[in-house]
């Protein structure tokens, strides 16, 4: 038995393949559960994160009231040390100095608040976000293996391949499209990869990645890739090995070199990764 | 078709009418169709309408209001001879034939008159009626001028008669059923319409003997038409109000005589944007040189679209990733192969060519029920709710929209209009 969703949430496509003895609503639960995300994370229409924003905006501590909002803070409050403080959904070029330094997150009391006018922006975070909502659904919902994707760079897989086994997947290399970057076995985990170079990259009014530290636009030809088992946290360490220095860089794969890769094609040419599985 | 027929199809079409209008929020953006639908079963003597102008369109009322169980057609009034013939032989030789309005008011034995003239004559014709005691149905758009539209909404008011524009979409189930589902949010918040009614013909009829060209053409010169604004646009722009739920802010346009350079006043291409609270727009076109994209709406929200002519809704779904489809059809035959999966977001682009789904219900003609409303309106004394706002409101958009055109620039909305 196997199932397939396919619709749009989150500004992109989101697909979800079941396989094995499903509920019949476990793909609506899942969908529901993205779409519950994508109406309190989005920017782009009213929402609970739109409300946080006018609030912070205007100087004004706000409490938070959507769960999966404050869900959400939490993880960032959680994960941001853990990215070297390069994942910063407060960092904004228009705003130099703005960014989560300034924030602070009353977990018990479900209030934020900000010593400086800013907004946030979760960008990829909320795609991974979605997929662990999604996920856990699922797994709520007896669902044992499935492939989940939102955009093509947010992917989460549970448990194992219907055939047995890992999920295999292969990255491919943006400026060769036949070819691969890494290639990977993943059980029970969560995949982002975060680029400046493919066709979703030159997509016409995609923002560009900021780098917190001092606003500026991240030019150079890279493609970063993060494994973790939650989604969100996959997705904050793409993003920080994007816009991360050299120094910084080399520290967050150091931390764990087969969950973490960065391919940067301004100097040379992708290296050659082996094959392996990962479980996350 | 035979009366059991159309008995049922009546019946059919009035309980998809009452079935839209059921859901949450569709009653209060469309009270006139709960009104005229569920009206009680209809007694007592019909409302006698007589028609002012029995063109082609006047004619084709004449058989929809004969379709009705509670309006008759009780004089006929044309001052062209041969249209008033033709209108005789729909309705009989025993309903009086008139060649002056003025002569037919005077006759009395009606309760309300149907005028569907050159639009210049709306008004005029409209406040003679009022003069003389009785209700009016026009034809839209309501007159050649906003101050004359604004009038005939003064003149009703004052009298106490009911006026009701002919605006057969606001009585039509696949747009009642269209609204439900936007108030359902299934396409999501809408933020703009992209309307169109494109067709391929010079718009000019051939002049039969004792006519003229101002007389038949009426509609392809201004002191008579506004063209394309007056006679097609209103149709939609009372939709696009309709279902972004207020009026624009202003508008901006561009026409032309583009095509048709045959001693025509009217563009032939018209090209306009309408504002709307909170960054909305109605993006409409109209020419006469091209029909490949037809009348439609597209009635657009982030979670979806509806085109109401074609009768479909479609969701945004985006194509299926290719690797991901391979791999289904890899597990269904016990292959497993690597994924080739991952890259910069995927942003959608480029049109979507998917069938949508259907919105439901068929065609039936939705005329017949506008003037069923309207005879239950003219018994009451009281008019349908909402609909003289609406239609007010779409022919003032059009008129305001050439203004646009003429002058070059934008025209922001009236602030002087009559309260309905």
């Amino acid at each position: 038995m196997s199932g397939v969703e396919r619709f749009a949430a989150m500004g992109t496509r989101v697909e979800l393949h079941l396989f094995g003895a499903t509920g019949s609503d476990a793909l609506a639960v899942a969908r529901r559960a993205i779409e519950a995300v994508d109406d309190a994370l989005t920017i782009h229409r009213p929402s609970a994160t739109t409300a946080l924003n006018a609030s912070l905006m205007a100087g004004r501590s706000h409490a938070v009231d959507d769960p999966l909002l404050l869900a959400a803070l939490i993880e960032i409050e959680a994960a941001h040390a853990l990215t070297l403080g390069l994942f910063d959904p407060a960092a904004d070029a228009a705003r130099p100095g703005a960014g989560w330094n300034a924030i602070r997150v009353d977990r018990d009391a479900a209030r934020i608040e900000a010593a400086r006018p800013l907004a946030l922006d979760f960008g990829g975070f909320g795609k991974g976000f979605a997929l662990d909502q999604a996920c856990d659904a699922l797994r709520a919902a007896g669902v044992a293996s499935a492939f989940l994707v939102a955009g093509e760079s947010s992917i989460a897989v549970m448990g194992e391949h219907p055939l047995g086994g890992g999920w295999p997947v292969a990255i491919p290399d943006p400026l060769a499209p036949d070819q691969s970057l890494v290639e990977l076995e993943l059980r029970d985990a969560a995949l982002s990869i975060s680029s400046t170079l493919g066709a979703g990259a030159e997509a016409p009014g995609r923002a560009p990645m900021i780098r917190p530290n001092d606003g500026s636009c991240v030019t150079a030809a890279r493609t970063a890739i993060a494994i973790d088992r939650r989604g969100s946290r996959a997705e904050m360490l793409s993003t920080a090995l994007l816009v991360a220095d050299a120094g910084q860089a080399m520290r967050l794969i150091a931390e764990a070199p087969a969950h973490r890769f960065l391919f940067n094609f301004s100097r040379t040419a992708a290296a050659v990764v082996q094959p392996r599985e990962v479980v996350a | 078709m035979t009366d059991k027929d159309f008995d049922f199809t009546r019946r059919a079409f009035l309980d998809g009418v009452l079935k839209a209008t059921a859901g949450a929020g569709v009653a209060a953006a469309a009270p006139w169709a709960v009104s005229a639908a569920s009206a009680a079963p209809l007694s007592g003597d019909r409302v006698r309408l007589g028609v002012i102008g029995t063109g082609d369109r006047g004619r084709t009322l004449i058989r929809n209001i004969l379709k009705t169980r509670n309006c008759a057609v009780a004089a006929v009034c044309d001052n062209f001879a041969p249209h008033l013939a033709k209108a005789q032989a729909i309705v009989g030789a025993n309903v009086p034939a008139f060649a002056d309005h003025r002569a037919m008011l005077d006759a009395r034995g009606l309760d309300a008159v149907v005028i569907a003239t050159p639009l210049d004559f709306h008004a005029p014709l409209a406040f003679d009626a009022f003069g003389a005691g009785l209700h009016v149905w026009c034809e839209k758009a309501m007159a050649r001028t906003i101050a004359d539209c604004s009038a005939m909404v003064k003149r009703s008011q004052d009298s106490a008669k009911v006026l009701q524009i002919g605006h057969q979409r606001m009585f039509h189930p696949t747009y009642l059923n269209a609204l439900k589902r936007v108030k359902a949010g299934e396409i999501g918040p809408v933020t703009q319409i992209r309307a169109s009614w494109h067709r391929n013909t010079s718009w000019r009829r051939p002049i039969p003997p004792g006519s003229t060209d101002r007389k038949i053409n009426w509609r392809l010169y201004r002191e008579a038409s506004a063209g394309l604004m007056t006679e097609l646009a209103t149709h939609q722009l009372q939709v696009g109000n309709w279902f972004l739920d207020a009026v624009p802010t202003r508008v901006i346009g561009s026409g032309s005589i583009c095509f048709w350079k045959d001693g025509r006043e009217v563009y032939d291409h018209v090209a306009l944007v309408y504002e709307y609270s909170d960054g909305r727009k109605f993006v409409y076109t109209s020419h006469l040189n091209n029909a490949r994209y037809g009348c439609e709406e597209q009635i657009q929200g982030s979670k979806g679209t509806i085109e109401p002519e074609l009768g479909r809704i479609y969701q945004e779904v985006p194509p299926k990733v290719l690797a991901l489809q391979r791999m289904q059809e890899d597990v269904k035959r016990g292959h497993k192969r690597t994924v080739p999966i991952g890259g910069a977001t995927w942003f959608p682009e480029l049109p979507v060519t998917t069938p949508g789904d259907s919105l439901g219900w068929g065609e039936y003609d939705e005329t017949m029920l506008q003037f069923e409303g309207f005879g239950e309106a003219v018994r009451a004394g009281k008019p349908l709710p909402g609909m003289l706002a609406q239609a007010y409101a779409a022919s003032v958009a059009s008129l305001l929209g050439e203004q646009a055109m003429d002058r070059g620039e934008a025209v922001t909305w009236p602030t002087d209009l009559i309260a309905v």
